[in-house]
């Protein structure tokens, strides 16, 4: 108040408001999490704040500053790269060249089928083996992958979810057949199946029984594997499915809480397994905002391990990996994502973050090659080496801005994490599918805003390249790759004692009925070379697998485009064709395969309802073959296949001839979107796709490419 | 007409297209429908067909995935006709049975087809009734119609089912009073689902309730006595049950002539129906035509004439015409 008043102030807003000639009181912007950004910050805004203490130092609580006193001023943060390239073999030797060039942690990303628990030979895995990362069959894949890398002094990260008990153990016996005892192990699974629920959709069993593996592995590991962090509560997967910084944070440190408490329903003392709880932010393009999530991460977590009756510090610090937003890359002129993936490091550095993993700038086409490989590690290299940004802990702490920011972002996760705690907690929240409505609503949003040009992205809705560069991406034989695995399997299964292995998986399914730990056994029937898909099945004779039902929002996307032009003009367009053809156009959008990543067809599903389409769904994780009776039973114009973890080349022919096995004379369009090379382009043109809509495509123009595509076919038949 | 022969075969995309043909709001699609449709009514089929409805939240699509499995496994046929509601403001709509229904879709011996309301009275989409004469020519056993809310439960029961089933959830006893008059009435079976876990002794007094609830209702002689049931969707229990009450009251109705008397009833309604739809077109058309709604209208504003005075004139133009 003081401040508002003094001479300097109102001179100030005179000033300002003569250069913009706008109103003071009118010249703040809203954050995507309705935060109002002032124009300029004052002492005024760092009084009176609710859970930030500006007295407090680096490595002191409520730990704002950070989780340690010295920082990077001692020892930078890891920079671990997230890869995994179709074979062990091939990931094996692409970790042993980053080791060299400079890599300190490794960061294992599997391909969707082991996610998902099935084995390589699966035939509902038949487009995915291989793609997205690396395939694990068995304890000697896993083996292949850690050759010559000796597990007692490398940290090792494993992005696993739905498969954790059957990957978990394959690690541990790999390490063992290397010599080394699983107490020497260090590293991170990822082990949060809370936000597949939400978001990344790749679970296998229902929510309550996969609490109950969660349990076990912390459980197990906090007595017999005390350097590996057995969980990494994640909200990257939720930024990158359109959640904003708050639903973000807020959803993860909830999710934190439900595992506190599977934990402690376990009997354990909360400070001896809290230490090694982990955390995983997404970095995107809102520079000051992500600062701000990271320290208020830090404060609340703080807070709610307090709470929890936590008396060891180590328990009530958050240390989290970031990576940088991989939504936030374009295909359109993507040499520009280079320069959006520095900021975003930057942005997590000052954050910060202990470890971090930079985007290539081809992952929005494909898996990274050597040479863009590079360049992400560079980037991290360079903040390291030549900018100085480790010589100052916290460096901007005390700026009015950033205090404040991190102060508002804290109050307003809060209230979020109130409102989940009142519905019983996440479990409870994630079965009545509350967070993922959530999060679609604000992913819809932000779609809109780019589509209506409202928010700019520069290279795709405003200066864009007339000249747009061509880029070679990394080019995978999948089917090559599914025979190589089929025949290790079949190599294996020939030459294991199916004995043990019978009985080994048998006491595993005892196990589960009995409710004892599940990791130990499973640790046993790996050793005796059962596969990943066997140990996931025998599992799922218990708990049967999960089939998550799914709501939509609707009316998000249209809102923003009330009175646009190109909106009306495809509304008016789906009337006229109502009136031509007795119904509205009607499109069924579909995902194929063991890929999850649902947000792309969500809202492409509810914005072309808003402009007046029919709009089929179909359910996650389908074959071609079932995709193509939903097709024809509906009768529908069109199908959208939305891919994103580069099955497309398997499953959509695959679709075509399933779509003129039930019907020869089906005249129905087929269009892909997603994340699809351009050298694929051709081939799927020759397998009579009608339309590519790569990422960043504005939703409109689609919509419209799409009903006119219908109309065309419908004229020729006539 | 080949369309009907394929029909009859049991061939998808015939089945598909001749949905898409009953549901047209085109003129030209209308007369070819009706023309279609005497002709399947010459090829009558044996399908029961089973209403379900509703309030939101019960596990409704989740009960029809699991019964649905049942039946599919004893090698019946299922084809499901699902009514999603149309956005009142778009007129587009999000049709997600699909993603309920993961296992009984992709099963060859079932028929999904999801139908957006679009704005028609009553919930009930156009085109409902001759889409289940489509299937039950196409030799499906069982036609489930399924609809969101309740809402629409009288129209169903009494234009387009022969037994009408009501799902409901546990507790959900407390509400009967309100819903009791209209539903209870129409409703044959009442299955209550969610007698799983936590739950059980919630759905079990629950069940007591509805049975106390029809017991009030005249037992005759006439027609099958209402049934109150427990499943649970997710454990796929009682499904047994179910399929068996069903057929009783089958039985037990064509027995008792109730079944025919039903389906009798059903078809003067529909009947009726049909032809106040071609008189409210051609009405519509001379109205449009004659303009003289406008001209009247003008003369009332003008005070040249009394309001009533003016409908009467305008009816009789249009009678005369």
């Amino acid at each position: 108040m003081k401040i508002k008043n003094s001479e300097n102030y109102i001179k100030w807003q005179k000033s300002f408001e003569r250069e913009t000639k706008i109103d003071l009181s009118e010249a703040s912007s809203e954050t995507d999490e309705g935060i109002k950004i002032k124009p300029v910050y004052t002492k005024a805004d760092i009084e009176n704040l609710s859970f930030v203490d500006n007295d407090s130092l680096p490595g002191q609580l409520p730990y704002t500053r950070g989780p340690k006193a010295s920082m990077y001023t001692n020892r930078p943060w890891t920079i671990r790269q997230y890869a995994g390239f179709s074979t062990a073999e091939e990931s094996n030797e692409f970790y042993k060249k980053n080791l060299k060039s400079g890599q300190k942690g490794l960061s294992v990303a599997f391909d969707l089928p082991t996610h998902r628990g099935y084995d390589s030979d699966d035939d509902l895995v038949m487009g995915d083996v291989g793609k997205a990362g690396v395939a694990i069959d068995t304890v000697e894949d896993m083996k292949i992958l850690f050759n010559d890398i000796p597990l007692d002094e490398m940290s090792v990260s494993m992005t696993m979810n739905g498969a954790v008990l059957p990957v978990l153990s394959s690690f541990v016996v790999a390490g063992e057949e290397q010599n080394v005892n699983k107490n020497l192990l260090s590293g991170t699974i990822q082990n949060d199946i809370l936000k597949e629920f939400m978001v990344r959709n790749t679970y296998i069993y229902p929510p309550d029984p996969s609490m109950k593996i969660v349990a076990d592995i912390i459980e197990f590991t906090s007595k017999e594997m005390p350097k590996f962090n057995s969980i990494s509560i994640s909200g990257y997967h939720m930024q990158e499915a359109g959640a904003d910084n708050v639903l973000e944070l807020a959803y993860t440190l909830a999710d934190g809480m439900e595992y506190v408490r599977a934990a402690l329903s376990k009997g354990l003392d909360i400070d001896d397994f809290a230490p090694r709880l982990s955390f995983f932010f997404a970095i995107g393009t809102d520079f000051f905002m992500e600062i701000a999530k990271l320290r208020a991460a830090r404060t609340l977590w703080y807070k709610i391990m307090k709470d929890f009756g936590a008396k060891d510090e180590r328990s009530m610090i958050l240390r989290t990996h970031c990576q940088t937003s991989g939504v936030s890359l374009t295909e359109k002129d993507p040499y520009n994502n280079i320069i959006r993936t520095s900021y975003e490091a930057l942005s997590a550095i000052l954050g910060g973050t202990q470890s971090l993993h930079t985007n290539s700038f081809d992952e929005a086409i494909a898996l990274p090659t050597d040479e863009s490989a590079r360049i992400a590690r560079n980037t991290q290299l360079i903040l390291q080496n030549e900018t100085g940004v480790t010589n100052t802990i916290d460096p901007l702490a005390g700026s009015y801005f950033i205090e404040s920011l991190t102060d508002e972002l804290s109050k307003k996760a809060w209230e979020i994490i109130e409102e989940i705690e009142s519905l019983g907690g996440m479990t409870k929240a994630v079965k009545a599918g509350v967070p993922k409505l959530k999060i679609e609503e604000s992913a819809t949003k932000k779609q809109a805003k780019v589509d209506s040009g409202s928010r700019v992205v520069v290279g795709v809705n405003k200066f864009k390249n007339p000249k747009e560069p061509k880029v070679d991406v990394r080019v995978i034989d999948n089917n090559r790759v599914r025979e190589d695995q089929i025949k290790k399997i079949n190599d294996i299964k020939a030459s294991r004692d199916q004995k043990a292995v019978d009985e080994s998986l048998a006491k595993l399914v005892a196990a589960a009925k009995e409710d004892s730990n599940l990791l130990a056994c499973s640790i046993d029937a790996i050793k005796n070379r059962a596969t990943v898909g066997e140990v996931s099945k025998a599992l799922e004779q218990v708990y049967g697998r999960h089939f998550a039902t799914s709501l939509s929002v609707s009316g998000v996307y249209g809102k923003h485009f009330e009175g646009n032009k190109d909106y009306m003009n495809v509304a008016k367009k789906v009337n006229t064709f109502e009136e031509e053809n007795g119904r509205r156009p009607r499109v069924l959008i579909v995902k194929m395969g063991q890929d999850g990543h649902d947000r792309g067809a969500k809202i492409v599903a509810t914005s072309f309802a808003d402009m007046g389409f029919d709009v089929d769904m179909g359910p996650l994780f389908q074959s071609p073959k079932d995709v193509a009776k939903d097709a024809i039973e509906n009768d529908v114009h069109a199908i959208g296949v939305s891919t994103l973890a580069a099955g497309h080349k398997t499953l959509v022919p695959e679709l075509m001839k399933s779509l003129k096995k039930i019907d020869p004379n089906s005249k129905i369009v087929v269009f892909v979107g997603g994340v699809i090379p351009e050298q694929d382009y051709d081939f799927l043109y020759e397998n009579n796709i009608s339309a590519i809509f790569g990422p960043g495509s504005n939703i409109i123009e689609s919509a419209e490419t799409v009903i006119d595509l219908i109309s065309d076919k419908i004229h020729k038949n006539n | 007409m080949q369309l009907v022969e394929k029909i009859v075969k049991g061939e998808r995309a015939a089945i598909a297209k001749a949905i898409t043909l009953v549901e047209s709001s085109r003129e030209n699609d209308k007369k070819e429908s009706r023309r279609l449709i005497s002709e399947l009514l010459n090829k009558p089929g044996k399908s029961i067909r089973i209403g379900f409805s509703g309030p939101p939240g019960v596990g409704k699509s989740t009960f029809i995935e699991s019964f649905g499995r049942y039946l599919v496994e004893k090698n019946y046929k299922l084809g499901i006709l699902a009514i999603d509601p149309s956005s009142q403001i778009t007129g587009g709509s999000i049709l997600g049975d699909k993603t309920r229904m993961i296992e009984i879709s992709k099963n060859p011996n079932t028929f999904i087809r999801s139908t957006p309301s679009r704005g028609s009275l009553g919930g009930i989409s156009l085109g409902t009734r001759e889409a289940s004469i489509i299937l039950d020519a196409a030799g499906y056993d069982f036609i489930f119609i399924e609809t969101v809310g309740v809402g629409q439960s009288e129209t169903m029961a009494t234009n387009l089912v022969d037994i009408f089933s009501l799902i409901v959830g546990p507790g959900s006893g407390d509400e009967l009073q309100g819903i009791k008059k209209g539903i209870t009435e129409y409703a044959d079976i009442f299955i209550v689902n969610k007698n799983d876990g936590d739950l059980k002794s919630e759905a079990s007094k629950t069940a007591s309730d509805y049975k106390s609830a029809i017991s009030y209702y005249k037992k005759s002689s006439d027609v099958a006595d209402k049934e109150v049931l427990l499943v649970s969707a997710i454990e796929q229990t009682g499904m047994e049950k179910v399929i068996e009450t069903i057929q009783n009251i089958v039985s037990q109705n064509k027995k008792n002539k109730n079944f025919d008397e039903r389906r009798a009833k059903q078809f003067t309604y529909w009947i009726e129906e049909e032809v106040r739809e071609i008189i409210q077109f051609s009405i519509q058309n001379k109205i449009k035509e004659d303009g003289s709604i406008s001209k009247f209208s003008q003369r009332v504003l003008d005070g040249e004439i009394q309001m009533f005075d003016a409908i009467e004139a305008i009816t009789q133009n249009l009678q005369n015409k």
